[in-house]
C-alpha cells in the first residue's frame, strides 16, 4: 500500500516515480543478467571474465535446441491457425444465436482461462492415455499432434474472448444492411463482418501464439518421446545443469519477441493513422 | 474499409438453408473440440480421483474418497497450506508493488506516453517464463549476482535460493505485469474530478486516497488479485526451479504423481480436482464480494 | 490498447456463467461404468523410418560425438531423450510417451521390474556380438540371468562428492552426513531417487539397502527428516555447476557423474568417496522395449556400443566404468587404476545391488518419499 506522504500536495511526490522506476529495474534485471552472462567467457563465474561470442556459436550448433525451437514453432503455428478459425466462428456464433444450453457452452468455452494449466494438462494426459490412444488402437500417439490439439483448447478461448470483445463494440446494423441488400448470410459474414474483426483476430492470435510458445506444462504432459518443445528442452537443461548457451538463447528469444511485438504495434499504429486519415 | 455496395451483388437464387445449419457449422467445431479435450477429460480425472493408488496398466474401479481423505492428512496438508501461502503472499506483494506503478502510469505519465510506458513494463512477459525463472537462480544463488553486490558494499550474504523467499520473488516477478495491467485499466477510468473535489473539501492525500481512489478501483483490485491468486495456485515452474527440498506445492505434487518419481494417478487427479475447487471458491468469493461492492458503491 | 487489459478485464464478465457451468458439470457428473484398464503402452501403428533411432537414456551416456560416429558408421540418426531417475523413466514410458523409443537404459532393478511387466523384448543373441567380452558377473546377473533382455553398458557406485577445501576431514561414511550437518547446512544435495536416498539412510542405520521391514523403513524416514533442513534440494544432475561455483559443499552422486566432473575440472578441489559401510552397486543396461518401432537400428546401436574400441573411447571421454573386459584392457593405466571408477573387490564386497521390491513395499517407500519431500 502506498505510504502516506508527510507533506500535502496530493500524490505528486517523486516517490511514486521512484518506486515505479525501481520496479522497472526489477522487471528488467533478470533479462539484463541473462544478457550479461551470455557474453561472459566463463561457465561458472559470477564475475566478468572477458567478452566472448562462443555461447552464441554453441547455441547455433546445438541441434537439440534448434529442433525443440522448430517443434515449438510448428505447435504454435498450427494450434493458433486452427484456434483462429474455430474460435472466431464460435465467438460470432455465440454473439448471434440463442439456443438451449448456451450458457453452459459459453462457460465451458472460457473455462481454460480459469482452470490452472496443471489441471488441464493432467486431464488431457489422462484422456489421451486412457481413451484416445487405446480407442484408436495405437493410431493416435503422443506426439506434436497431441500437443497441438491440447494447445488449441486454450488458444481457442483467448482468441474467442478477444474477438467477442470486438463484436460487442461493433455496429450491428452493418451486417443487417448487407442482408437487407440481398447478401447471403455467408457473404455477409465473410465480406462484411470478417474485415471488421480482423484486427481483433490478429491480436488474439498474437496473444495465443506467445502463450503457446511459452507453455511448459500442457506440452510436457501431452508430448510424446522425441517431440520436446523449447520450454521442455529448457526445463530439462535447467534440471540437468545448464551451459551459458541457454543465456544466448534467451537473449535471442527476447530480441525476436521484442522485435515482433514492436512490429505488430507499429503496424497497428499505422493502421490506426490510416483510419483516422480517411 | 468495407465497401457495402460491392459484395452485396444480388443473388436471389441462393437457396434457403435450414435455420439450424449455420449455427451448427459455427458452433460445432469448437464445441466438439472443447467437449473432447476439456469436458470429457475433466470428468475422467474426477472418476480417476475416486480410485486409490492407481497406476497405468491397472483396472479402474472407483471405490470412494480415499484420495481426498489423504490430502487432508497431516502429511499432505502442509502442501496445500504452502500453496495457499505462496498464492496469497504473491497476490499481496503484487498488489503492494503494482498499485504505485499502475497509479503512476495512469495518473502521472502524460497521456500520449501511457501506452508506451505500460508496454515497456509488461514486455518481459513476452519472453520465456522458464528463462526468467532461471535468471533468478543466477541472481539469488549464494555466490550469485546479488551476494556479489552485497559483499562489495559490506553487507553479509543472503541465503535466499531454494527457500520460500526465492519462490515468492519469482512468482511476484512473473505475476506483477498482469496486476499492473489490470490496475491500470481500472485507474485509468478514475474520475479525477472526484479527487480534486476531495482535496478542495480539505481531505488530506491519504484520506482522498482511501476514500476516493481505492473504492473507485476496487473492481480492478479484486479482478487483479483473483487473476494473480489463480495463476499462482497453479504455478509449477517457480516452485520447481527456485524452491528447494521444502517447497512442495500442490502443482509440483500433481506433476510428480504423473511424470515424477511416485506414480499415483488417482491421488494426482484428486489433487487436481482440489485445485479446481480452490480456484472456483476464489471466483465465488469474488462474485459475492464484487456484488456487494457494486451494490454499496460510493 | 495492446489487447491484454481488455481481455483480462473481460474475464470478470464471464465469471458468473463460469460458476453456473461448473455447478452444472458437477451436478451432472455421473460415474460411468467401471472396470476399464488405465493406459497401457501400445506400439505405434506406423513403423518408424529405418534410419531413425530414438533412445531414452541418462544424461551422462550420450554426447554429440558418439551419435555422429554412429551416424557415419551406419547412416542412422539418433535422437536421445534424457531422464534423471528410473522411476521417472518408467512413468514417462508407461504414460504413452514410450512408443517411440527403441533403446532404453534402465538400471538393474528396473530391468527386472520391466521384464516382469512384459515391457522388454527377448534379445536375439545371434544378432549381438561381443557378449562374451563382458565380465563374468555381468554375463550372469541376478536381475537378468544370461542377458536375456538386457546388455549392461556401465556400472558404478553411489557415493558422495565434496569440496576438500571446505570439508577437511571429509565424510567417509553415510553417517557422517548427520554428524557434519552443521558445516553442511544448506550446502548439500541428495539424489532425487527414492531407493538411493532411502537405501543410503537404511545403510547408515546398519540395515540393508533393500530393507523390506516396515519398522526399519520408518526408522530411515525419521532419520531423513532430521537431515532434511540441511538439504538444499533433491537433484540428480543440477549439483554440478553449483558444486564447482562453491554454492554447494557436498552432493550425493553417482560415481560416473562425479568422476567425470573431477576429471574435467582438475583445478577444482573435489573428491569422490564411496561410503565405508557400503553403498549401492548399480549397473545400467541397454534394453529393447517390445514396442520398439525400429529393432534393427536398436541392435545396430547395441553392437556399436559393444565394440571394445567404442566402449573404451566412451569410458575415457564420458568416464563411466565399462563392464566390457576387452574395453577395460584398452584403457590407459591411470584410468584403469582410478579407484573411484573401478573400486577394489574389497570395497565392492560391502556394497549391495538395489533389488526390485514387491508392490506393497514399493508403495511404502513411495509414501515415505512423498511425505519427506512434501513436509
Amino acid at each position: 500500500m502506498p505510504e502516506k506522504p508527510v507533506a500535502k500536495p496530493a500524490f505528486s511526490f517523486p516517490w511514486l516515480a521512484v518506486v515505479s522506476v525501481l520496479l522497472f529495474g526489477f522487471m528488467y534485471l533478470p533479462i539484463l543478467v541473462l544478457a550479461f552472462y551470455s557474453f561472459n567467457d566463463s561457465r561458472y563465474s559470477t564475475g566478468w571474465k572477458g567478452f566472448t561470442w562462443k555461447w552464441y556459436v554453441a547455441f547455433l550448433n546445438d541441434s537439440r535446441i534448434l529442433t525443440a525451437l522448430a517443434n515449438s514453432l510448428i505447435v504454435a503455428f498450427f494450434a493458433v491457425g486452427i484456434a483462429a478459425v474455430i474460435g472466431t466462428l464460435m465467438a460470432v456464433g455465440l454473439s448471434r444465436y440463442r439456443f438451449p444450453g448456451k450458457r453452459v457452452y459459453q462457460g465451458v468455452a472460457y473455462l481454460p482461462l480459469i482452470i490452472p494449466d496443471i489441471a488441464i494438462a493432467v486431464a488431457t494426459l489422462v484422456f489421451l492415455a486412457a481413451v484416445a490412444i487405446p480407442a484408436s488402437g495405437g493410431l493416435i500417439q503422443l506426439s506434436l499432434g497431441t500437443i497441438i490439439s491440447a494447445h488449441v483448447v486454450f488458444c481457442l478461448s483467448y482468441i474467442a474472448i478477444v474477438v467477442s470483445t470486438r463484436l460487442t463494440n461493433l455496429n450491428p446494423h452493418l451486417e443487417e444492411a448487407a442482408l437487407d441488400l440481398g447478401a447471403t448470410p455467408s457473404q455477409a459474414l465473410v465480406q462484411v463482418l470478417l474485415p471488421e474483426l480482423t484486427p481483433a483476430i490478429i491480436s488474439g492470435c498474437l496473444l495465443a501464439f506467445v502463450l503457446s510458445l511459452d507453455d511448459f506444462l500442457i506440452a510436457s504432459f501431452t508430448a510424446g518421446g522425441g517431440s520436446s518443445t523449447l520450454p521442455m528442452e529448457i526445463f530439462s537443461r535447467i534440471r540437468t545443469g545448464v551451459k551459458p548457451d541457454i543465456n544466448a538463447l534467451s537473449v535471442i528469444l527476447i530480441l525476436s519477441t521484442g522485435f515482433l511485438f514492436a512490429l505488430a504495434e507499429y503496424l497497428r499504429y499505422r493502421g490506426e493513422q490510416k483510419r483516422l486519415g480517411n | 474499409m468495407t465497401n457495402p455496395s460491392h459484395p452485396i451483388a444480388n443473388q436471389p437464387d441462393s437457396q434457403v438453408k435450414p435455420t439450424w445449419l449455420q449455427p451448427l457449422l459455427m458452433l460445432a467445431p469448437a464445441g466438439v473440440w472443447l467437449a473432447l479435450l476439456l469436458v470429457v477429460p475433466t470428468l475422467l480425472i474426477f472418476e480417476l480421483s475416486l480410485v486409490p493408488g492407481i497406476r497405468p496398466g491397472q483396472v479402474v474401479n472407483p471405490s470412494g474418497l480415499d484420495n481426498y481423505l489423504r490430502i487432508v492428512q497431516p502429511d499432505y496438508f502442509p502442501v496445500l497450506g504452502r500453496s495457499l501461502f505462496f498464492s496469497i503472499g504473491t497476490t499481496l506483494a503484487c498488489l503492494i508493488l503494482g498499485f504505485p506503478v499502475a497509479y503512476w502510469i495512469a495518473l502521472k505519465v502524460p497521456h500520449r506516453w501511457q501506452n508506451l510506458v505500460l508496454l515497456g513494463f509488461v514486455l518481459p512477459l513476452w519472453t520465456s517464463s522458464l528463462l526468467r525463472s532461471y535468471a533468478w537462480i543466477t541472481i539469488l544463488r549464494p555466490t550469485g549476482v546479488l551476494n556479489t553486490i552485497l559483499s562489495k558494499i559490506g553487507i553479509p550474504p543472503l541465503d535466499i535460493l531454494n527457500r520460500e523467499s526465492a519462490v515468492l520473488i519469482g512468482m511476484t516477478y512473473s505475476m506483477l505485469p498482469y496486476m499492473v495491467l489490470i490496475l491500470y485499466a481500472a485507474l485509468e477510468k478514475l474520475d479525477r474530478q472526484l479527487l480534486e473535489a476531495a482535496s478542495d473539501l480539505g481531505a488530506t492525500p491519504p484520506q482522498a486516497f482511501w476514500k476516493v481512489t481505492v473504492p473507485q478501483s476496487l473492481t480492478g483490485i479484486a479482478a487483479g488479485s483473483l487473476l494473480v491468486f489463480i495463476t499462482s495456485m497453479g504455478d509449477f515452474v517457480n516452485p520447481e526451479i527456485l524452491g528447494g527440498a521444502s517447497s512442495m506445492t500442490v502443482a509440483r505434487l500433481i506433476y510428480n504423481q504423473f511424470l515424477g518419481a511416485t506414480q499415483n494417478w488417482g491421488f494426482g487427479s484428486a489433487l487436481s480436482m482440489v485445485l479446481i475447487l480452490v480456484v472456483s471458491i476464489a471466483i465465488a468469493l469474488l462474485l459475492k464480494y464484487g456484488d456487494r461492492s457494486a451494490a454499496g458503491g460510493v | 490498447m495492446i489487447g491484454l487489459p481488455a481481455h483480462f478485464s473481460r474475464r470478470s464478465l464471464t465469471r458468473r456463467q463460469i460458476l453456473q457451468t461448473s455447478a452444472a458439470i458437477a451436478s451432472g457428473m455421473v460415474l460411468s461404468g467401471c472396470g476399464w484398464t488405465l493406459a497401457e503402452v501400445r506400439p505405434a501403428l506406423s513403423k518408424g523410418n529405418k534410419d531413425d533411432l530414438s533412445i531414452y537414456t541418462w544424461e551422462s551416456y550420450i554426447d554429440p560425438q558418439l551419435t555422429e560416429t554412429f551416424h557415419t558408421q551406419t547412416g542412422i540418426n539418433i535422437t536421445a531423450d534424457i531422464y534423471d531417475s528410473n522411476e521417472t523413466m518408467l512413468a514417462t514410458f508407461q504414460t504413452g510417451k514410450g512408443a517411440i523409443y527403441s533403446v532404453i537404459y534402465p538400471s538393474d532393478y528396473k530391468v527386472a521390474e520391466m521384464i516382469e511387466k512384459k515391457l522388454l523384448s527377448q534379445l536375439d543373441h545371434s544378432r549381438i556380438s561381443g557378449l562374451e567380452n563382458l565380465l563374468p558377473e555381468f554375463q550372469n546377473s541376478v536381475y537378468d540371468p544370461g542377458n536375456q533382455h538386457s546388455v549392461p553398458i556401465s556400472w558404478g557406485t553411489t557415493g558422495l562428492i565434496y569440496n576438500t577445501d571446505a570439508l577437511n576431514p571429509g565424510p567417509e561414511d553415510w553417517q557422517d552426513l548427520w554428524q557434519m550437518q552443521q558445516p553442511l547446512n544448506r550446502k548439500m544435495t541428495l539424489l532425487a531417487d527414492v531407493r538411493e536416498v532411502m537405501g543410503a539412510t537404511l545403510k547408515s542405520l546398519g540395515h540393508s539397502y533393500n530393507s523390506t521391514n516396515p519398522t526399519e523403513i520408518k526408522q530411515a524416514y525419521e532419520k531423513l527428516v532430521q537431515l532434511k533442513p540441511a538439504v538444499t534440494t533433491f537433484t540428480t544432475d543440477a549439483w554440478r555447476d553449483r558444486l564447482l561455483a562453491g554454492d554447494l559443499l557436498l552432493s550425493m552422486a553417482y560415481s560416473a557423474d562425479a568422476v567425470r566432473l573431477i576429471q574435467e575440472n582438475p583445478d577444482a578441489k573435489l573428491r569422490y568417496v564411496i561410503p565405508r559401510s557400503g553403498t549401492s552397486l548399480w549397473s545400467d543396461t541397454m534394453v529393447i522395449p517390445t514396442t520398439s518401432p525400429n529393432p534393427d537400428a536398436a541392435y545396430a546401436w547395441i553392437n556399436f556400443m559393444m565394440q571394445p574400441s567404442v566402449a573404451a573411447d566412451v569410458t575415457q571421454r564420458l568416464f563411466f566404468a565399462t563392464p566390457n573386459q576387452a574395453a577395460y584392457d584398452q584403457l590407459p593405466a591411470p584410468l584403469r587404476n582410478n579407484r573411484s571408477l573401478f573400486p577394489s573387490d574389497e570395497v565392492i564386497k560391502a556394497c549391495e545391488r538395489i533389488i526390485p521390491l514387491d508392490a506393497k513395499v514399493t508403495e511404502l517407500y513411495d509414501q515415505y518419499w512423498t511425505k519427506l519431500t512434501s513436509g
